[in-house]
C-alpha cells in the first residue's frame, strides 16, 4: 500500500463508529429513563444518568464531567420537549459523539414516542413563563407513558444490538408485568385519589393528575418557572379553602417555605413528592417511584 | 427499520445459541433437534407478533394538538436570537464611559446559529453599537463529525486564552471585563480570525482539554500607528495560542477547574517618531513580539437539590505579558530628512507586566446574587503603574432571559486619586440563544 492508501484505511478507520460492544453504553438525562433504560437493557448495558432525581431537571449545569459520559455513549436518551434545552445543546457539542448528535443512531428524544399534553395554542412567547412551547414533558409521571418508554427502549436497543433482542425483549416483558402488577395493587389507592383537590407546585403533575385523577386547584407559581407573589399567594389561599384542598405538593429542590405559608393560613399540608427516581432516599426503581407517589398522596387526601 | 429485516436479524439472533452467552469466543455450530427447532420457531413467532406490537405502539396516539410529533421546523431556519446591553454610568465625579455617555446601549448583539450540514455548525454573533456601528463579533463553523473527539472551529471567535476572555460581555459576572483582560487583551475580549483545534481527554482520570489555535494576528494595532511592513506579514507574526483545561468533580455539589494558556504573536508597538523606511513608507510603530501566559483556577459550589437557590463560585486569573524589548527597527530611508531632534528608536514596552484578579459571587436566593472583584494589574498604558480595584456586584435575574446589575466600584491607578464608579446595567435577550461554556 502506498501513502495515500494507508492515510484512507486510517481514516476510514477512525471515522466508522466502533461497533465491537460487550455492552450498549447508554446515557439519559434523568433517573427515570435510567432506570426503565438498565430494567430493559439488564446487563447487556452500561446506563447511566446526568441529572439526579432530586435535582431540578430544569437547571442542570452542563459540567465537563458529563462530556466524559457522553464521548463514548452508543445512545443518549433524554426526556425532550425542551425539558433539557439549557443544558444538552453544551454537552452534545462537548462530547463530540456523532452517534449521540440529532440524526445519529443513538439520538433518543424518547418525546417522540409520547402522546403529550397542554400543548400551548396560539401564540407562545416568555410572557407565560418558563413554557414549553412543545408541551408538558413530565410525561414518565403516568405509567402507561412508561410503558411507552420500555418499548422505546427495546426498539432502540434491539436495533442497536441485535443479537440481544430476544434478553431486551424478555426483559421489557418482565418491566411491564411488574409494572402491571403494581398498577393492580394500587388501584384502591387511585380510588381514594380519584376527584380529590390539590395545589401543585409547577405544572410537572399534571400528567400524574390524568393518571391518578386527583384534581390540581391551584399552582403555587403564577407561571411555570416565576417565584409566587404575594398577591398570587392570596389566590392559592383562597383556592384551597374553596375547594377543601388538603395537599399542597411539591418537589425537593423546591424551597418549601412559601408553601408552609399557605399551609399554615389554610390548614393544608405539605407533601415532599419527588417527581423522579431518587427523588428521595429510598426511591430507586421506577416502579417504586409510582408506588410511593400513589400511596403517598392516597394517605394525605383522605 | 423495517418489521421484515427486524425479524430475520431476531431469527438470526434466536438461532444462534451463542446469543445467551456473553462470551465473544468463536462458537461451534448449534445441534438442532426437532423440539429444539420447534421452540425456536415458536419463540420467533411470538417475538414478531411482539415486534408488530411495538411498531404500532411506538406511534403516539393521535392528540388534537399535539404539534411535538411532527417537524417543528420544516424550513430549517437558523435560531435568530439577540441580547441588548444596556449601562447606566451614575459615577459622581463623571461618566467613566468611552463615549462619555451616561446612559448609552453598550451593544446590541445578533445571534444567527444553526447546523450547516452533517459535518459543521455555524455560529454568526454580529455586535452594533453607536461607536463601532456594525462589526463581526464572532463567525466560525465549527466541525461536527471529526473522528477522536477533535474538534475544528474555524473563523472569527473569542480567543481561548484565559477564562474569562471567552465569556461574551454580557454574560459576565461582572459589568465589565477584569482589568488585567482590558489591560493585555481589549476592552471587550480578544477575538482572533483563523482556527483552532481542540480535543477532550482524560489520561488521568478527569475531564482535559487542549485548545490550540492560529489566528491572523494577536492584539489589533491601535489606531494611529502605522508598521512599516504588516504584523503577520512572515508566519512568525500571527498569533498562536494554546490553552490546557482540567476540571476535576471534586463531589456532587463542587468542582474545581485550572487551567493554562498562552498566546504570542506580533503586536504593534509604537516608535519614538515617524519616519520614512527604506522600504518607502512612513512607519510610525514595528512589529515587537508579545507573549499573554496566564493561569485561571475557579471553584464553583452549588448543591444539586437546592441549587436553584444557592450557589458559590471563586475564581482568580494570573497574566503574564512578556514583550520583546529591543525589536530590530525598520531601515531609515536614505532619502528621510530628519527634522532637527529626530531620534529614531523604540517607543514600546521595555518591560514584562503582570495582572490577575480574585472574584466571588455568592447567590441570595432565586434571582439575587452577591459578588465582587478585586483588580491588581501593572498597568502596561500607565508604564506598568499599578491599577487596583475593588468592586461589589449586585445582579438580579428576573428571569433566565434577563438580568439587571449594579455595581460600585472603586479604581486607584499610580498615585492619582482614587476614582469611584457607580455603574448600572440592563441584558436582555430575546429568541433561543445557546447557553454559554461552562
Amino acid at each position: 500500500m502506498n501513502v495515500r492508501q494507508w492515510i484512507a484505511v486510517v481514516g476510514l478507520a477512525l471515522s466508522v463508529p466502533t461497533v465491537a460492544h460487550s455492552q450498549l453504553k447508554v446515557v439519559t438525562s434523568t433517573t427515570d429513563l435510567f432506570d426503565i433504560a438498565s430494567a430493559v437493557g439488564g446487563d447487556k448495558v452500561k446506563a447511566s444518568h446526568i441529572g439526579e432525581g432530586f435535582q431540578d431537571p430544569h437547571f442542570i449545569e452542563a459540567k465537563p464531567s458529563f462530556v466524559l459520559q457522553l464521548r463514548n455513549a452508543d445512545v443518549w436518551a433524554f426526556v425532550g420537549l425542551d425539558l433539557e434545552i439549557g443544558w444538552m445543546p453544551l454537552l452534545l457539542d462537548g462530547a463530540r459523539n456523532p452517534k449521540i448528535q440529532l440524526g445519529g443512531s443513538g439520538y433518543v428524544d424518547v418525546s417522540k414516542a409520547m402522546p403529550v399534553i397542554d400543548v400551548p395554542r396560539g401564540s407562545v412567547d416568555r410572557s407565560m413563563g418558563d413554557v414549553h412551547p412543545f408541551g408538558n414533558p413530565h410525561y414518565w409521571l403516568d405509567p402507561e407513558n412508561g410503558r411507552r418508554i420500555a418499548k422505546l427502549f427495546l426498539a432502540k436497543f434491539s436495533e442497536l444490538d441485535p443479537k440481544n433482542a430476544a434478553e431486551y425483549a424478555a426483559n421489557e416483558k418482565a418491566f411491564e408485568t411488574k409494572l402491571g402488577a403494581a398498577e393492580t395493587a394500587w388501584q384502591a389507592q387511585l380510588a381514594t385519589i380519584k376527584g380529590k383537590p390539590v395545589v401543585a407546585w409547577h405544572t410537572s403533575w399534571n400528567y400524574f393528575a390524568e393518571y391518578t385523577g386527583m384534581r390540581i386547584v391551584a399552582y403555587m407559581e403564577p407561571k411555570p418557572g416565576v417565584p409566587p407573589s404575594p398577591s398570587h399567594l392570596l389566590q392559592v389561599v383562597q383556592a384551597v379553602k374553596a375547594s377543601g384542598a388538603k395537599v399542597i405538593i411539591m418537589e425537593p429542590f423546591y424551597d418549601r417555605k412559601v408553601a408552609d405559608l399557605v399551609a399554615r393560613q389554610t390548614g393544608a399540608t405539605v407533601l415532599i413528592l419527588p417527581p423522579s427516581v431518587g427523588g428521595v432516599p429510598g426511591i430507586t426503581s421506577y416502579l417504586q417511584l409510582m408506588q410511593h407517589d400513589v400511596t403517598e398522596l392516597s394517605t394525605r387526601v383522605k | 427499520m423495517r418489521p421484515t429485516l427486524l425479524r430475520v436479524l431476531v431469527l438470526v439472533a434466536i438461532a444462534s445459541p451463542a446469543t445467551a452467552q456473553q462470551s465473544r469466543t468463536p462458537l461451534k455450530p448449534p445441534v438442532l433437534t426437532a423440539d429444539s427447532a420447534a421452540r425456536a420457531i415458536a419463540d420467533s413467532i411470538a417475538l414478531m407478533k411482539e415486534f408488530e406490537k411495538l411498531t404500532t405502539a411506538a406511534k403516539p396516539a393521535p392528540a388534537a394538538n399535539n404539534s411535538a410529533q411532527g417537524s417543528t421546523n420544516t424550513r430549517m431556519m437558523p435560531d435568530f436570537s439577540a441580547v441588548g446591553d444596556l449601562v447606566g454610568d451614575l459615577s459622581p465625579k463623571r461618566s467613566t464611559q468611552a463615549d462619555n455617555s451616561r446612559f448609552g446601549i453598550r451593544e446590541v448583539e445578533l445571534a444567527v446559529q444553526s447546523v450547516v450540514d452533517p459535518y459543521f455548525r455555524a455560529d454568526f454573533f454580529l455586535g452594533i453599537n453607536d461607536s463601532e456601528k456594525i462589526s463581526i463579533e464572532q463567525a466560525f463553523l465549527t466541525t461536527t463529525a471529526l473522528p477522536a473527539g477533535v474538534q475544528a472551529k474555524l473563523g472569527r471567535f473569542l480567543m481561548p486564552l484565559g477564562k474569562q476572555n471567552t465569556t461574551h460581555r454580557h454574560d459576565l459576572h461582572t459589568v465589565e471585563y477584569p482589568y488585567v483582560i482590558q489591560r493585555f487583551l481589549s476592552d471587550d475580549g480578544l477575538k482572533g480570525t483563523g482556527v483552532t483545534t481542540s480535543m477532550v481527554m482524560a489520561p488521568f482520570g478527569f475531564y482535559q482539554e487542549l485548545i490550540v489555535g492560529v489566528v491572523d494576528h494577536f492584539i489589533d494595532t491601535p489606531d494611529g500607528l502605522t508598521v512599516d511592513k504588516p504584523v503577520n506579514r512572515n508566519l512568525d507574526g500571527l498569533g498562536y495560542s494554546a490553552r490546557l483545561r482540567s476540571y476535576v468533580d471534586i463531589s456532587q455539589n463542587a468542582n474545581i477547574e485550572l487551567s493554562a494558556s498562552a498566546m504570542t504573536g506580533k503586536v504593534a508597538q509604537p516608535l519614538t517618531a515617524s519616519y520614512t523606511t527604506a522600504d518607502n513608507v512612513t512607519a510610525s510603530a514595528v512589529g515587537a513580539r508579545q507573549t499573554v501566559m496566564g493561569v485561571d483556577v475557579t471553584y464553583r459550589w452549588k448543591p444539586l437539590q437546592q441549587g436553584i437557590y444557592r450557589s458559590f463560585i471563586l475564581q482568580a486569573e494570573v497574566m503574564r505579558q512578556v514583550n520583546e524589548r529591543n525589536p530590530v527597527l525598520p531601515a531609515l530611508s536614505p532619502l528621510f530628512d530628519p527634522a532637527p531632534g529626530f531620534i529614531r528608536g523604540y517607543a514600546g514596552p521595555t518591560r514584562n507586566y503582570t495582572g490577575g484578579y480574585v472574584f466571588a459571587r455568592w447567590q441570595l436566593s432565586q434571582r439575587l446574587y452577591l459578588g465582587g472583584r478585586y483588580d491588581n494589574v501593572q498597568d502596561p498604558m500607565a508604564a506598568g503603574a499599578a491599577l487596583t480595584a475593588g468592586s461589589a456586584v449586585l445582579e438580579w435575574f428576573p428571569s433566565e432571559f434577563s438580568k439587571l446589575v449594579a455595581s460600585y466600584e472603586r479604581v486607584n491607578q499610580g498615585s492619582a486619586l482614587g476614582l469611584d464608579r457607580l455603574l448600572l446595567q440592563a441584558v436582555f435577550s430575546v429568541g433561543p440563544h445557546k447557553p454559554h461554556p461552562f
